[in-house]
């Protein structure tokens, strides 16, 4: 019950007037950037980094857990508003969600969308007090093999599971790898791959990696393809539930969360997966009239994915927090917002920060209620938001990326920088390559290199000192086996030779 | 997936997806040569500063062969689905292009100009390029966003921002 006191601790730093503004605020900001196409969490946290430096770092992560919360809620509403196919891990609500709206339904599929939001919220979060001090437990014996063994089964997880081809998502992993590389070696103080360029020697900030990957690439490849209509948004007032609609919903919100909350935790998981299994399950067990309306807008399939979605983002929060191991790209933008504070998340964080941790992990609570009230009634506004006009839109994208990157090191280098990852971030877009893993490869890179150096030296050269530990071995074992999980699936489907 | 692309596209597409690959097949080879003049002091206990780039330029001219090899036995990777992206239409390259050249205006000129000349340019060119149809309401819009983030960066939150030419007037 140790946790439970820590919690109620957490409960008194996230519960200052102060600390609640920065949550509203956080919130708010996650909302708007979760309705608005273009940008997400991941992006919205790399930029407001640089600003946020003189922030005291409870006060900054209780923002950052509400940006990352917030962009959840707000996606939704999105997909079920926006009759356009949009991002992999909302494309699922839009399935029934945005036929419910078009049926008249848009309220029944807001509210179900929030208010499952907040159950799976709330309960998975709930499920994160009581597994992070379990895995810290566990984790506080790790030596540098077990850390590098995880860290290499993020990357095949995430590189293989994100994308429908594995070589695709280990070429996105590569380019984070070697863009992590640049700059002086810590242990060593050599300079490696800087081509001379003075700026390089600190290496490339990865908040103008985030940056440009996600939003200069992002426009980039908007402005390519942009549909020339102005957005096609179905009108909504205040999202409310009736009480069958109550009924219908409050199993799948609970099987969602129970699918979600593992899967985030899971390297490679992430929000994907568990959405798509949810909305198959609750499409197997409907019957009678739900039966029916599958495919056409049923209750149920937007009430379980959304709460898988959120679910998911309490369960990235658990390897994220006891292991230092992100398992999604918002994820390894939180855990470079750690470091730039000094921070190693990890076993010891919890040891020496417990006010930090605990005060993020209570706040998530708050944050989730203020979405409640954020999401149901003021629908109608947000969906206004959703009009705003797409030039107008991705410009100012383009505008706040320019001075959050600018805000750095006040250097026009790191513009020009910011543009070259911008056409990279383009041709991944435009060539099927998953962006994730480059993130998770920049942060996560120099950190296995670290661990990898550490456990060669103590083992004085002895290779096999990388499995000697059972937990490594069985790590490394997993990664090899997710690698070629995908060369086993295209084996047996042998009979469908690709028909271009 | 094979019919998100128009056919005249195809082959274009596949040319640009192995300049990709050659991309990773580029970016191993220089992380091996780029780091041949890294040495450590013979004193440094266990692995030097080039055992992990070796590691990692190794995988990617690995990749990179594999990549190639799948492009050419005709697997595609998906483009990415977004809410404002019509995958329908061929790419259009003038407007990526025109952003481009853009932006990098800006961050040349940006010093020189200060952020709310700069920026309200950068936006004033942008939405235009991205469709903006009333040029005057763009530039307006522009204006007010420039001095607002300017004020509101620079006077309330301290961030440093580029005076410029009106370096003397706010």
């Amino acid at each position: 019950m140790e946790s439970l006191s820590l919690l109620l601790d957490g409960f008194a730093t996230a519960l200052t007037p102060v600390n609640l503004l920065y949550a509203l605020v956080g919130v708010t900001l996650g909302t708007l950037v979760g309705v608005l196409p273009g940008i997400g969490p991941a992006m919205t946290v790399a930029l407001l980094l640089p600003i946020t430096f003189n922030v005291p770092p409870a006060s900054a992560f209780i923002m950052f857990a509400g940006i990352y919360y917030g962009g959840m809620y707000g996606g939704s509403t999105t997909s079920i508003l926006l009759n356009t196919p949009g991002e992999s891990s909302s494309m699922i609500t839009a399935l029934e969600g945005n036929k419910m709206a078009k049926r008249g339904r848009a309220a029944q599929a807001l509210a179900t969308a929030a208010i499952g939001s907040f159950v799976a919220g709330t309960i998975a979060t709930g499920l994160l007090v009581v597994a992070a001090p379990l895995v810290v437990d566990f984790a506080i014996s790790f030596g540098p093999e077990d850390y590098f063994a995880l860290a290499i089964l993020a990357f095949t997880a995430v590189s293989s599971v994100l994308s429908t081809s594995a070589v695709r998502g280990l070429a996105s992993l590569g380019f984070g790898l070697v863009i992590g590389l640049i700059g002086i070696d810590q242990q060593t103080g050599q300079a490696r791959l800087t081509l001379g360029v003075p700026q390089l020697l600190d290496g490339i900030d990865v908040v103008i990696v985030a940056v440009g990957l996600f939003a200069v690439g992002e426009v980039l490849y908007v402005a390519s393809r942009l549909r020339h209509s102005s957005p096609d948004v179905v009108p909504v007032g205040r999202a409310f539930l009736g009480r069958s609609d109550w009924a219908r919903s409050w199993r799948p919100w609970l099987r969602g969360t129970a699918l979600g909350f593992p899967f985030g935790a899971l390297p490679g998981g992430g929000a994907e997966i568990p959405t798509f299994l949810s909305y198959s399950v609750e499409k197997r067990l409907a019957r009678g009239e739900a039966s029916e309306e599958f495919g056409k807008g049923a209750i149920e399939g937007v009430a379980g994915p959304e709460a898988a979605n959120n679910a998911s983002a309490a369960g990235t929060l658990v390897p994220l927090l006891t292991l230092g191991l992100p398992t999604s790209a918002t994820a390894a933008i939180l855990l470079a917002a750690f470091q730039q504070y000094g921070l190693q998340p990890g076993p010891q964080l919890f040891d020496h920060n417990p006010a930090l941790v605990w005060g993020m992990i209570a706040s998530l609570f708050v944050g989730n209620a203020m979405l409640l009230v954020l999401n149901l009634p003021l629908a109608p506004l947000w969906a206004r938001v959703l009009h705003i006009p797409r030039p107008y839109l991705y410009a100012g994208i383009v505008l706040f990326a320019a001075l959050g990157v600018y805000a750095l090191n006040a250097s026009a280098v790191d513009l020009v920088v910011l543009f070259v990852l911008g056409l990279l971030g383009y041709a991944m877009r435009r060539f099927g390559l998953p962006v994730a893993p480059a993130v998770i490869g920049l942060i996560l890179g120099p950190m296995a290199e670290i661990q990898l150096r550490r456990a060669l030296a103590i083992g004085a050269g002895d290779v096999s000192v990388l499995v000697r530990s059972p937990v490594a071995a069985t790590l490394l074992v997993l990664s090899a086996l997710v690698l070629l999980l995908p060369v086993l699936r295209r084996f047996r489907n042998r009979p469908a030779p690709a028909a271009d | 997936m094979s019919d998100t692309i128009p056919p005249r596209d195809r082959h274009w597409y596949r040319r640009g997806e192995l300049v990709l690959a050659g991309v990773v097949l580029a970016l191993g080879a220089f992380v091996i040569a780029g780091t041949a003049d890294v040495t450590a002091a013979a004193s440094t206990l266990g692995l030097g500063p080039r055992f992990f780039p070796i590691i990692v330029g190794s995988a990617m001219l690995l990749i990179g062969v594999f990549y190639a090899i799948d492009v050419l036995r005709g697997g595609r990777g998906d483009p990415e689905q977004s809410e404002d992206v019509d995958s329908e239409t061929p790419a259009d390259l003038r407007s990526v292009l025109l952003v481009s050249v853009i932006f990098l205006a800006f961050a040349f000129t940006l010093d020189f100009l200060g952020w709310i000349i700069a920026g309200a340019l950068l936006f004033f060119g942008l939405s235009v390029t991205l469709g903006a149809r009333q040029p005057l309401r763009a530039g307006l819009i522009a204006v007010v966003l420039s001095v607002a983030t300017y004020l509101a960066f620079v006077k309330g939150l301290g961030v440093t921002l580029p005076g410029g030419l009106l370096a003397g007037v706010i």
